[in-house]
């Protein structure tokens, strides 16, 4: 029998915007200088690129983007919690997680635009973006169906007794997907490693968690799938990267997977600076002495440059050729996509 | 060669292959220890243990979903649907993920998986182990569609699914598992996939089946050539992509196509088969093509022999046809 375990106690950033340089030393444990500067860089990229693609979608640019502002602690800190031969399945809102596994950002520039210079040639609509060679998985945007493909993979792992876990992202109506419940039974009978995410905002578009479950919150939920069940802040990047790495050894160590229940802020992140966890993170630096004005000057300069750049190039590149839309339907052009393409 | 039923010969295949291929893995309700419902399974888990012939949860949606994300990794996963009515709560895993896994990753993700059921009545199974879903895969971009009749062939194009690239449901006829006998090779051979077999030729009317229906085509040709006419029958084996260039080589010789198949009439695949030929050998026909298809209802328990397309239904519509 596995209980739900409470997340150990992470030292919290601060919520209030108040300094306490002892609080920020202590999370030195958990999170290098190197490792935090890395982890602010790319919550700062995240939130630029979601603020672009925004506006891209408001002028039709694109067609779509599922925004994530608010969400970057949990997302990046996750992503940094796992290890490189690790899985990660996104839902539609985590391209930060392809972005920290060493997605060029062009790359994801030219998903979003559906260019030739696409991974996808253009099929997949613009979020999630995958990123094969950092096992970064294709999801679609359909809600749940990604959690069984996250369990299979552990579970294949666990077969083949590889050091290799997988993590996975949802938002918290998903746990009302058939998929959810099937794919976190299998995890706990097969104790396939997994850390299996869900974002709770509160909201599903524009239904609230009172009308997805009837339960004390989601966390919950892995009791009676004989998983460990966790909560955490999701705007604390430490309290995240400490209670996911905490689920990754113990899912590696063949002791079951969890269920971690982030708990995000849906609110506008640049109209609640107290709680918005990139401001959060950039406070925690500069109480560890790790920043400066100077230094963040510098970086907004080079993000925004890098992401003129990237969406410049993507603009100019050209669509897929028609030939496109019939390659990968099957390995080989059978005969009557031969037909349909026109070359037969 | 030893003599088979088609159980044993798709047994064989899954030994053969996990033996030859370590990343070959079983899964599904009840296949471990007891060998499956239908005993299809039966000896692999003693031969090849909990890792890698694995009782399920009882979720078909689980078991194709987990089994897309054993793909993934880099195993190769044979999971069996106990029935093929059973398929549906796995119908978005197959139709949304596992088809279209390679496509929309521009060929970098793709799902290789051989999903295994059992299809088709005549076992007083009523109408929830009796059905024949074909069209329903056949008409999803991605997917290849497979059905044996035969011991020979059963073992041959299952070796042949699982080596091939993409995802295939390999349906089972279950009404002739165990009363369909033949030679089956030991060792290592396959039946490639979209290829035809033309099991018998004949000049006057060309009847496609597949399955256990193969068998009513064959009685009723049998009458027909008591009444003198020569029937050709064409055993499709691979439902999808469809060996079109065996099929039309056949209209355009005899003039005259039949249709049989288990599932009902209306979109089923007889209606793409027949559409294909008229695109393909309208000018040679000699008359309509025809179905002999179930019934557009569902299936029975007291009347499948009603439902069904058997023999005595088959064979008024070829001597229609040939003298039309």
């Amino acid at each position: 029998m596995h209980t739900p375990a409470a997340s150990s106690p992470a030292p919290p950033l601060r919520e209030d915007g108040s300094v306490d340089p002892a609080v920020d030393r202590a999370c030195a444990d958990v999170l290098s200088d190197e490792l935090a500067v890395a982890l602010y860089e790319h919550m700062v990229l995240a939130r630029a690129v979601d603020e672009r693609l925004v506006a891209l979608q408001r002028e039709g640019a694109i067609a779509s983007h599922a925004s994530a502002a608010g969400q970057e602690a949990l997302i990046v800190g996750a992503a940094a919690a796992m290890q490189d031969a690790d899985w990660i399945f996104p839902s539609s809102r985590e391209f930060a997680a392809a972005l920290w596994r060493g997605m060029p950002l062009v790359a994801y520039a030219h998903h979003a635009f559906g260019t030739r210079g696409d991974a996808a040639h253009g099929q997949s609509a613009p979020d999630p973006p995958f990123w094969r060679a950092a096992r970064v998985a294709s999801a679609s945007p359909l809600v749940g169906t990604q959690i069984p493909h996250a369990v299979g993979v552990a579970w294949a792992a666990r077969i083949q007794k590889a050091d290799v876990a997988a993590l996975v992202f949802f938002g918290e109506g998903a746990t009302s997907s058939n998929d959810f419940h099937t794919g976190l039974n299998f995890a706990g009978v097969t104790r396939a490693p997994v850390v299996a995410v869900c974002r709770n905002d509160g909201w599903a578009t524009s239904t609230p968690s009172s009308r997805q479950t009837a339960s004390a919150g989601f966390a919950i939920k892995a009791l009676a799938y004989g998983l460990h069940g966790a909560r955490v802040d999701g705007g604390d990047v430490v309290a995240v990267l400490r209670v996911v790495r905490e689920a990754r050894a113990r899912a590696v160590a063949g002791e079951g997977g969890t269920l971690v229940e982030a708990m995000v802020s849906r609110q506008d992140p640049s109209e609640k600076a107290d709680t918005d966890p990139v401001a959060r993170t950039r406070r925690h630096l500069e109480g560890r002495g790790l920043w400066d004005p100077a230094r963040e000057e510098r970086l907004s300069g080079e993000v925004r440059a890098d992401l003129d750049r990237a969406v410049a190039g993507a603009m100019a590149e050209e669509k897929p050729s028609r030939d496109a839309l019939f390659d990968h339907v099957y390995a080989e052009l059978p005969w009557h996509l031969q037909e349909q393409r026109g070359s037969r | 060669m030893t003599q088979m039923n088609m159980v044993q010969a798709i047994n064989a295949a899954l030994r053969h292959e996990m033996r030859r291929d370590a990343r070959v893995v079983v899964l599904g309700e009840d296949v471990g220890k007891v060998g499956g419902v239908f005993r299809v399974t039966q000896g692999l888990w003693d031969e090849f243990g909990d890792d890698r012939v694995v009782d399920t949860p009882l979720s078909e949606g689980g078991i194709v979903g987990t089994a897309i994300g054993m793909a993934l990794y880099g195993l190769l996963p044979v999971p069996e649907i106990q029935f093929a009515d059973f398929i549906y709560p796995a119908y978005d895993q197959i139709v949304s993920e596992l088809a279209k896994l390679r496509w929309r990753s521009g060929g970098e993700y793709p799902a290789k998986l051989v999903l295994r059921t059992p299809v088709g009545g005549g076992i007083r199974g009523g109408l929830y182990h009796s059905q024949s879903p074909e069209s329903l895969f056949i008409h999803v971009a991605g997917l290849k569609v497979v059905c044996a009749s035969n011991p020979h062939d059963a073992k041959g194009l299952l070796l042949a699914s699982i080596r091939d690239p993409d995802p295939v449901l390999f349906f089972e006829p279950k009404r002739i598992y165990r009363a369909a006998k033949g030679e089956v090779p030991e060792g290592d051979y396959t039946v490639p996939l979209g290829r035809a077999a033309v099991v018998r030729t004949g000049e006057d009317v060309t009847l496609l089946a597949w399955g256990a229906m193969l068998y009513e085509a064959i009685a009723a040709a049998d009458e027909a050539k008591k009444q003198g006419i020569d029937c050709e029958i064409v055993d499709l084996r691979t439902l999808w992509p469809v060996d079109i260039d065996t099929v039309v080589a056949s209209v355009v010789k005899t003039g005259r196509v039949i249709v049989v198949h288990e599932a009902p009439k209306t979109c089923g695949f007889g209606a793409e088969l027949i559409a294909l030929v008229n695109e393909k050998a309208f000018l040679y026909l000699e008359a309509p093509p025809a179905r002999v298809c179930g019934y557009d209802t569902p299936f029975p328990y007291t009347l499948e022999m009603d439902y069904l397309p058997l023999a005595h239904r088959i064979l008024p519509v070829i001597v229609a046809t040939a003298r039309y």
